[in-house]
């Protein structure tokens, strides 16, 4: 019977889902890894997440690059202020960022200026 | 789309898959096999036939002629299989013959090779779908009179069966390709051992075709040509090389190799027992030559009705080959600008669903074209599969004297030796093919090289102008806003749009109407906005149009003129759009109007609330510029933008190709443009349903908060190139008509002008 549901859920699992659990599954094999929903604010971390969103910002005063990952547990945001050079940041990369973690305006969490490592994710190489 | 639409979708093409799930689609060997090689292995079904089609010319007396070609065309697929396995371990992102003429021949040749294969594709669904059709008909004659409708609902069949996704549909295929297999050798067990005491004859054997020609070299050449089918389909396992589970190359050349040998030693024992059964095949006969062995052999018994329900099953199957093929090729021929760029786009399922479309619909016609007569068909095909051999052959011998890789001379005298043999084999296939229907194809393949050009030189002229500097981001004189207002009414979603265009904060904005509008009703609800009304005499069109290009004089280039169109919406029905033909054909006109921009304001009306007294004036405006690139079109686009005053702007490029996108993403720094990119995402590949999502963090209501969307838009001067461009709008426009507070516009940048 379990088998049976187990089979049913897999099959009526949304797409978003199955992406969130492909996604949790690379998150969980980066070491030392804190999934996105357990992360504290005001306390360092690693954390590993696939980038689904970068936000360019190459206006004087706010110049900053953003990237928003998601490591199928929540999302957090990655942000370096100033102008940079912008490489490596690729749609559906994995990124590995660790710092301190804060909340933005809108309650996100935020990791200013990070350490930062991509990686090949398990979408897009 | 509605719910029920999207139900009948799904349940027709499967739930649909992220980007992500790529990978999961990788093929095991057991699975590629009956997916690459059902059409060289489905060929073996006709390929004696037609070989014994051509001897039965002579008369009965060469029909023993038949062995000894079929060991020729043996031996011609062993050449080509060893030719061919190199080229999947020295390309292993894919290697059709497009990309290896392309990168050691050059642009023209990989063209010729792209053309031939895109011929072959088609033909390759045409020519297997009436093949399978005639397996049915020769156990179940009652059937030949609806012999096209069945061809026809076995290609739509098979395209479904691709838009669903390659692996399932590869499980779906491995039963008729393996059942075929079995079945053929389970033949030729039973035959060859009933041949140790008396072979069985064929019904037809004994009958004595009439003699129309003599036993000549040319008559041997057409025989060996029309038994050639049997090397199509060695294109499809080198393009699908990334298709394969790693290792890719050395699981493709052993699929390669497996294929080969199946493919033989069927074809080779089909011929055999053919000569021993002695059969006799001709333009009026109705069972296939294969069916009469199968009768002779087994009687009209259960393994007689299981071997033609297999070759049914897996010819209509190969048809799958070019299915797999000719998406794959034409969205590498897009990437490259040869064909236009919507065939590019994967579709829900990952699949390139364009593509797809396209060729069950090209192959469709044909059928029909051809009445789904085999013979006839059958005298088009193979031209395009050995013009392909050849060039990419002939690109691997260049390939190899570049690389000098351990080994070069000898791979290198290898694809030589494969080139020759295959160039040989065209020139005698065009030359007994040419009269019999060959010389479509002849002339087919330099029309289309010419159009692949033709395009090319679109897209290559249109991004030089889109490149060229002429724009500076930040230090341009900004034009200003001119906004005319179209009315018909003083209703409240007249109220609405003058709403709107207040809250731009322009110091131009006027209304024009071509209807009679009451003006103390006008003055009533919009005081300080002067009303023109225009002189129509006749035309609305040509009036307003008029009426545009005088204003347009006055403004300066810089500036950006706007008409904007309140469109009233009774309900939520996309039906909603046809009621309405002179505001259809008034915008279909303006969108092709030089310098002006036509802003949709679309309006359900019952969800207006009546607020005669004032026009509402939305406080916050959101503009989103949608872009695909860093170039003139996005530039004037955001100049637009600029224009509107709005609360916010911010580009937004969907990373349909993440790759592209971070190009974009460079380049928008580098040209130092002075707002935001934010590169989404949009994992299902469906950019209306990810911009809905992404417009309605907003929450506009049309009241205080509004979101207008700024399309670049190309308009083109040729009326094919309009096919080339301006999709994204198109969709962008159905999706937004019901989103409340959200506007559209477009913002044309003309190509060959200015």
């Amino acid at each position: 019977m379990g088998t049976l549901q187990s089979l049913v859920d897999k099959l009526a699992r949304s797409p978003e889902q199955a992406r969130a659990e492909n996604c949790r599954a690379w998150a969980c094999t980066v070491a030392q890894a804190t999934p996105i929903v357990e992360v504290t604010p005001r306390h360092q971390v690693k954390v590993a997440g696939i980038i689904r969103n970068i936000r360019i910002d190459p206006r004087s005063g706010s110049a900053s690059i953003e990237a928003t990952i998601t490591d199928g547990t929540g999302e957090l945001v990655a942000r370096w202020l100033g102008r940079r050079p912008f490489t490596g940041m690729r749609l559906g990369r994995g990124l590995i960022v660790e710092g301190v973690a804060g909340l933005g305006d809108d309650g996100e969490l935020v990791i200013l200026n990070p350490e930062y490592r991509v990686a090949v994710g398990p979408e897009h190489p | 789309m509605s719910k029920a639409a999207v139900a009948l979708k799904r349940v027709a093409v499967g739930r649909p898959r992220s980007s992500a799930e790529l990978e999961n689609t990788l093929l095991p060997k057991f699975i590629a096999l009956p997916v690459f090689s059902s059409d060289p292995l489905s060929s073996n079904a006709y390929a004696t036939q037609e070989i014994l089609l051509v001897l039965a010319l002579v008369g009965s007396s060469a029909l023993a002629l038949v062995v000894p070609i079929a060991i020729a065309v043996a031996f011609l697929l062993v050449t080509v299989t060893v030719s061919y396995s190199q080229t999947l371990y020295a390309y292993p992102n894919g290697g059709g013959a497009y990309i290896v003429a392309h990168d050691n021949l050059g642009t023209y040749p990989g063209l010729v090779a792209a053309a031939a294969l895109l011929v072959d594709y088609v033909l390759t669904v045409s020519v297997s779908v009436v093949g399978g059709v005639d397996a049915i008909i020769s156990a179940l004659p009652e059937l030949t009179d609806s012999k096209i409708p069945l061809a026809l609902g076995f290609v739509v069949l098979v395209a479904l069966a691709n838009l669903r996704g390659v692996r399932e549909s590869g499980s779906f295929f491995a039963i008729p390709t393996y059942g075929f297999v079995l079945s053929v050798y389970a033949l030729l067990a039973t035959g060859f051992v009933k041949c140790l005491s008396a072979c069985p004859q064929a019904a037809s054997a004994g009958i004595e075709p009439e003699t129309q020609s003599a036993l000549t070299f040319f008559i041997i050449l057409k025989a060996f040509s029309a038994g050639t089918t049997a090397l199509t389909g060695v294109e499809a396992i080198s393009n699908a090389v990334p298709a394969f589970k790693y290792p890719k190359s050395r699981n493709a050349a052993t699929t390669l190799a497996m294929m080969a040998a199946l493919s033989i030693t069927m074809f080779l024992g089909i011929s055999v027992l053919a000569n021993r059964a002695h059969v006799v095949f001709t333009e009026g006969s109705a069972v296939s030559a294969l069916a009469q062995i199968g009768e002779a052999v087994f009687g009209r018994g259960i393994m007689f009705f299981l071997l033609q329900a297999m070759t049914a099953g897996i010819l209509i199957l190969a048809a799958n080959t070019a299915f797999a093929g000719f998406p794959v090729l034409s969205s590498i021929l897009a990437r490259d600008r040869f064909m236009p760029r919507q065939l590019m786009n994967r579709g829900d399922k990952l699949v390139f669903s364009n593509g797809i479309v396209i060729l069950a619909f090209l192959a469709a016609v044909l059928v029909v074209a051809f009445d789904a007569n085999l013979n006839s068909l059958i005298q088009l095909y193979l031209i395009g599969v050995f013009v392909s051999f050849t060039l990419s052959q002939a690109g691997m011998v260049v390939h190899w004297r570049k690389s000098k890789a351990p080994g070069w001379r000898t791979r290198q005298y290898i694809n030589g030796f494969g080139a020759a043999v295959t160039g040989g084999v065209f020139v005698v296939v065009v030359q007994t093919k040419f009269a019999g229907g060959a010389w479509i194809v002849v002339v087919a393949i330099p029309i289309i090289v010419y159009l692949m050009y033709k395009v090319n030189r679109h897209y290559g002229e249109v991004g030089r102008e889109l490149r060229r500097v002429d724009r500076k981001p930040r230090d341009r004189r900004p034009g200003n806003q001119h906004m005319t207002i179209l009315v018909n009414d003083t209703d409240e979603v007249t109220v609405r749009a003058i709403g709107y265009a207040r809250s731009i904060h322009t110091d131009d904005i006027e209304a024009v109407t071509l209807d009679g509008v009451d003006p103390e009703a006008w003055q009533a609800i919009a005081p300080n906005i002067p009303l023109k009304q225009i002189d129509t005499d006749g035309s609305h069109t040509a009036a307003l149009r008029r009426y545009l290009r005088h204003k347009r004089k006055e403004l300066t280039p810089e500036d950006f003129l706007t008409v904007v169109i309140p469109e009233a919406l009774g309900s939520r029905s996309f039906l909603e759009i046809f009621k309405r033909p002179r505001l259809t054909r008034l915008k279909a006109a303006l969108v092709a109007e030089p310098d002006v921009q036509v802003l949709d304001l679309p309006i359900v009306k019952s969800e207006v609330k009546p607020s005669f007294e004032q026009a509402a004036e939305p406080a916050r405006n959101y503009a989103i510029v949608l872009v695909s690139g860093v170039h003139n079109a996005t530039l004037q686009a955001l100049e637009y933008a600029e224009t509107l005053r709005p609360t916010d702007i911010r580009a937004i490029t969907f990373g349909l190709d993440p790759e592209a996108s971070e190009r974009l993403g460079k380049q928008w720094l580098e040209w130092d443009i002075p707002h935001p990119l934010e590169i989404e995402d949009s994992p299902f590949r469906d950019i209306g349903e990810s911009l809905v999502e992404y417009v309605r963090a907003f929450k506009a209501d049309g009241v205080h908060r509004v979101v207008t969307i700024v399309i670049p838009e190309f308009l083109t001067t040729k009326w094919w190139h309009k096919a080339l461009h301006n999709k994204t709008a198109l969709i962008v426009k159905g999706r937004m008509l019901f989103e409340p507070g959200v506007v559209v516009v477009s913002v044309p940048y003309h190509l060959g002008h200015r």
